[in-house]
């Protein structure tokens, strides 16, 4: 049974950003699954109803502590111009960090950076990042987790990546 | 191909789940916009340490912890 639970709370804590309330979350979902007893039919079947179960647990439990609004995302995304073409200064429009190793982007003021903008998205997008990019579910598989069409996973989940990359290359670009 | 059309395709292109057509047009915009090259390196860059910053392990004292909870529980039911 345990084997399940990092899967759990990877997803809670990528979720609620919140290790308290992943911890809370775990066993929510373990109490959830003694009562539900042994009726899955494969471990298929089981994976699914565990990250269906967390996912939802995860978001009730940010319910009311959400400060972000989806429209703010928007402040997030990528501008552009009448003609289609990206707007902004040219040295932010090409300005490229990409070459800094993993190693470095995933330690210190970087890190703490990066962890702001996961911080910064809408839960229900930090859900299908996890689920996605973590996870590394299909598409059709998140959607049903989270109950939505597979056209919506895939706009919210290039929402997130767009707002995700447009944060760091503000903060980080300067300095690659 | 414009910036835009080439960010709202950008996820399925990276995925190679877009149709030669349109992966042709977008190599030909890329040839010939920088904006747009650096966009694709820094988007899939933001893919990676996106998924390797929320890649956490549940610490050990909290297994354990887990491992009482179940058994106060399921021992008291």
């Amino acid at each position: 049974m345990t084997r399940y639970a990092g899967r759990i709370y990877r997803l809670a804590y990528g979720i609620t950003r919140s290790s308290a309330d992943a911890e809370e979350v775990v066993q929510d979902v373990f109490l959830q699954l003694v009562q539900k007893g042994a009726g899955f039919e494969g471990r298929a079947a089981l994976s699914s109803w565990i990250y269906r179960i967390t996912t939802n647990t995860s978001l009730n439990k940010r319910r009311g502590k959400r400060r972000e609004l989806e429209t703010s995302l928007d402040e997030l995304l990528p501008r552009y111009r009448a003609d289609g073409h990206r707007d902004g200064e040219r040295a932010f429009l090409v300005s490229d960090w990409s070459g800094t190793p993993e190693e470095e982007l995933l330690a210190g003021e970087s890190r703490r950076i990066l962890e702001q903008a996961i911080d910064l998205l809408p839960d229900h997008y930090r859900a299908v990042l996890v689920l996605k990019d973590v996870e590394e579910l299909s598409n059709e598989d998140v959607a049903q987790i989270v109950g939505d069409t597979i056209a919506a996973v895939k706009t919210r989940l290039h929402r997130a990546r767009m707002a995700l990359r447009e944060q760091l290359t503000l903060r980080l670009g300067g300095r690659a | 191909m414009i910036c835009r059309e080439l960010i709202d395709i950008l996820d399925d292109y990276l995925d190679g789940a877009l149709a030669p057509e349109f992966v042709r047009d977008l190599e030909r915009h890329l040839e010939g916009c920088a904006p747009c090259r650096a966009y694709i390196a820094t988007y899939r860059k933001t893919r990676e340490v996106g998924a390797a910053a929320t890649r956490v392990d549940m610490p050990q004292e909290m297994k354990a912890r887990l491992r009482r909870f179940l058994a106060d529980k399921l021992g008291g039911a």
